[in-house]
């Protein structure tokens, strides 16, 4: 629940984070907010990386994992080399390494997420909560350009797309950068743990047919640890 | 659709069989562990008609009841019947070994398919040889208008199923390249008969690429296709290499003839 004159701050929930009167200062998207957020989802996703290929092995090529720890090392090698990039740069970058070095479908699709949403934010240095929400759009669309995918279809659809919705609907609300972002990383968890009913209609998942039913997703399940490196980059613990 | 056996009735055919059809179909899907009580809530039929269907079945061996649970799931009979289906498959059979040494000579996965009905069904796979872990494709079903395997058996159709075929739309998107419309599939048809393979681009799996060529029987009829599969990176389509081309249609053309096809039909 929340409401206005709240002792948390603009639409924060009580009780989580800070419990002061002032309102948190707004986070910047800036350069260094968006190298963390790349940093945090490498870390993520090589913490992870064996459970991901696990999940890929019961409905894919069990490479899951693997393609896309190799995919966000090299992200954060290459970006490391380089300074003053504009956020929108950087994930034009990130996007482009990934396409690159990350074989399957992962490589393109994340890749071009990645690259979209860098490419909509521009030459800004300071982008705000609602550009980063139309830049996220813009790689929502790629995705769906290249895959075809809808929700429903037990794909990474099935965690941004909600996700996204969650972030958009947490900003209408008056929430901050922090509040979109944690329940952005809420909603594609949830989106990914719905995947597990879902028979897949994209990707190799879907030569299984029905058989494909009881598992999760691992791509939903890489874009729910994205979201939650982002949100863990806006402050809010994910 | 009727979920009783009526509609089945009316075609004549026998609706226990059906329904116990229907049955063994419902604990085909993903890792279905079903009591009495949902099985016969799923196909509309009464919990005693149910009951006495799954214990005919399982005393054939094609279900089994969990003695925990009380709940059924599929059999061992029914692995035995898959592979016999696939041993007693002429095709599949014959291109064992065309598959493999296509396979180890380009370097890339290979598969064989035949058409059942709209879609694809993949009888024989043979992963690509990096030792990597792949997941076996035999038994996938895939619209024929979006893969390489599909469009090469029925570009040698003749020419009334040709136009069932583009007439069964919608095609549905597997991926954003997915070729949707018929006119469109029509030229690439045409394309690959002209070639005598077909390519598809990331039209399948977004990242895939695939080149086929189709085989024939004794009477010249495509009864399948035997394709290359492989990572858009190493088979990049713009320059698809003749010589990958040319080692499908040389297989094809060789698996052909070994499934009783004359020089002359043996073509592309």
């Amino acid at each position: 629940m929340r409401g206005p004159g709240l002792t948390a701050g603009p639409g924060r929930p009580e009780g989580v984070g800070h419990v002061s009167d002032v309102p948190p200062p707004a986070t910047p998207v800036d350069a260094v907010f968006v190298r963390r957020w790349i940093r945090d989802a490498a870390d993520e996703i090589a913490a992870n990386r064996d459970y991901l290929t696990q999940l890929d092995a019961a409905i894919g090529d069990a490479d899951h994992g693997i393609n896309m720890d190799r995919g966000f090392s090299a992200v954060v090698t290459d970006l490391a080399a380089v300074d003053g990039l504009a956020p929108g740069a950087i994930l034009v970058r990130a996007g482009s390494t990934l396409v690159n070095r990350v074989g399957g479908a992962s490589g393109p699709l994340f890749g071009s997420f990645f690259h979209d949403a860098g490419a909509e934010l521009g030459n800004a240095a300071e982008p705000d909560a609602e550009a980063l929400l139309r830049a996220l759009r813009a790689g929502l669309g790629a995705i769906q350009r290249l895959g075809a995918a809808v929700e429903g279809d037990k794909t990474i659809v099935d965690a941004l797309a909600p996700a996204l919705a969650g972030f958009e609907k947490e900003l209408r609300n008056g929430g901050v950068l922090s509040d979109a972002t944690g329940r952005a990383a809420s909603a594609a968890r949830e989106g990914a743990r719905d995947t597990i009913p879902m028979e897949a209609r994209k990707g190799r998942a879907s030569y299984l047919g029905p058989r494909s039913v009881g598992h999760q997703d691992p791509g939903a399940t890489s874009t729910a640890l994205l979201l939650g490196a982002l949100a863990r980059a806006a402050g809010r613990p994910a | 659709m009727s979920l009783d056996g009526a509609a089945a009735e009316r075609r004549g055919t026998i609706q226990s069989v059906d329904r116990a059809a229907r049955i063994l179909k419902v604990l085909g899907r993903g890792s279905a562990r079903l009591g009495v009580t949902e099985i016969a809530e799923q196909l509309g039929l009464a919990k005693g008609t149910a009951y006495g269907l799954l214990r005919t079945l399982e005393a054939q061996g094609m279900v089994e009841q969990d003695p925990d649970t009380d709940k059924y799931r599929l059999g061992p009979a029914m692995l035995q019947l898959g592979n016999a289906f696939l041993d007693n498959h002429e095709l599949r059979g014959r291109s064992l070994l065309w598959a493999d040494s296509l396979a180890s000579r380009v370097g890339e996965a290979v598969r064989v398919g035949v058409l059942n009905g709209s879609t694809v069904l993949i009888v024989h796979h043979v992963f690509r040889p990096d030792n990597s872990v792949q997941i076996l494709e035999v038994g996938a079903s895939i619209p024929w208008h979006a893969c390489a395997i599909g469009r090469a058996i029925v570009a040698y159709l003749g020419e009334a199923e040709v136009e069932a075929m583009l007439g069964d739309s919608p095609f549905e998107p597997l991926t954003g390249r997915t070729l949707v419309d018929p006119a469109a599939l029509e030229t690439a048809l045409i394309e690959v008969a002209t070639r005598g393979v077909a390519i598809e681009d990331q039209e399948t799996i977004v990242g895939e690429v695939e080149i086929a060529a189709p085989v024939f029987d004794h009477r010249g009829r495509p009864v399948g296709s035997i394709g290359v599969v492989g990572p858009v990176e190493r088979l990049h389509v713009e320059g698809t290499s003749s010589s990958l081309a040319t080692a499908v249609k040389e297989t094809a053309r060789g698996l052909s003839r070994d499934m009783g096809a004359g020089r002359l039909a043996a073509r592309g």
